[in-house]
């Protein structure tokens, strides 16, 4: 009896609940705590003493804290049941997947946000044809135009000249 | 059989972490406020800590904290690991303006070793190697400082 209460002097107990003790002293004081009822209840009344001298700086949280919490724990559950869900399951056993599905899982997305368009080899042929077709199309079409213009002037001051020269012959 | 982190999530639903918030929410807001001396990363530590919780609950068999000194003692161990945090705990850095007036019956020995051991997570050993003084003699003075909170709390 002596020993236990030196025990509780000793303020191991005190170290313990403030989270102090060594690993050889925790193990002792939980041998001990089972054992024996008076070390149990010193023990209980530290930690209510501790409790109460918290309680004195206590500091009221801000609305809406709970709800955080509330949230930041559904999403962990959620993620973690749906990771679950995809690595227990036995593979016969998996939901089946369209092959778009399962194409799509196959890859990672890179630059999904990207403006840029991935096309075959034989379209940058086809599409750099198509862009010089146009090119030497729109020059034949300005060359023939601007023909065109100067062969009418001509004709216009050849009509002019045969209308001079029948006027004089007149 | 070791329980997955699923199952130890749900059996850790937000309902039952809800009673430990009710309770003692204020208490560890105060304690980690004494430490970080900052409003919203003390509100972003309390957070953190009880996701923590949830995710801890349950394991080993256990049930979780069930007191102010087990959560405590919890909540320590997930600070040290929380960034911005962990530097002002090792580092000691607090402001003794706002508990001095509830620990001022202790002596100035008796308060460093108090808030040494509880906001700082000091050992015995080396904080009776920091003061030079045994392991022993720390304990007594945390016993007695105990013993005078304890009755400055009665008075």
């Amino acid at each position: 009896m002596v020993k236990i209460n030196e025990y509780i002097e000793s303020g191991v107990l005190e170290a313990y609940v403030l989270g102090s003790a060594s690993e050889q002293e925790t193990k002792e004081l939980l041998y001990l705590k089972a054992k024996h009822p008076q070390i149990s209840e010193a023990l209980k009344d530290l930690e209510t003493d501790i409790e109460y001298i918290a309680q004195k700086m206590a500091v009221t949280p801000p609305p809406g804290t709970w709800l955080k919490i509330e949230s930041n724990i559904n999403e962990i559950i959620k993620a973690r049941e749906s990771d679950a869900l995809t690595i227990d399951m036995p593979y016969q056993d998996r939901p089946r997947e369209s092959s778009r599905t399962r194409k799509s899982s196959q890859f990672v997305e890179i630059e999904a946000e990207s403006g840029h368009m991935r096309i075959r080899k034989i379209w940058r042929w086809i599409f750099a044809g198509v862009f010089l077709l146009g090119k030497i199309f729109l020059a034949c079409a300005i060359y023939f135009y601007i023909e065109n213009r100067h062969n009418e002037k001509e004709i216009e001051l050849l009509k002019t000249e045969i209308k001079n020269i029948t006027a004089n012959g007149r | 059989m070791l329980k997955t982190d699923r199952q130890v999530l749900l059996e850790s639903k937000p309902e039952s972490i809800r009673s430990l918030y009710d309770k003692y929410a204020g208490t560890l807001l105060g304690y980690i406020f004494e430490i970080v001396k900052d409003s919203k990363l003390a509100e972003e530590c309390l957070v953190h800590i009880f996701c923590e919780l949830s995710a801890a609950f349950g394991a080993e068999n256990a049930r979780g904290p069930q007191n102010w000194s087990q959560l405590q003692r919890f909540a320590r161990g997930r600070l040290e690991a929380f960034p911005g945090v962990s530097g002002k705990i090792s580092a000691g850095v607090l402001a003794h303006n706002s508990y001095d007036q509830h620990l001022s019956a202790l002596s100035q020995e008796q308060k460093k070793v108090f808030l040494d051991i509880y906001y700082h997570g000091k050992g015995l050993a080396k904080l009776a190697a920091e003061l030079n003084k045994t392991e022993e003699f720390i304990r007594k003075t945390l016993k007695e400082a105990f013993a005078i909170l304890r009755k400055s709390g009665e008075n």
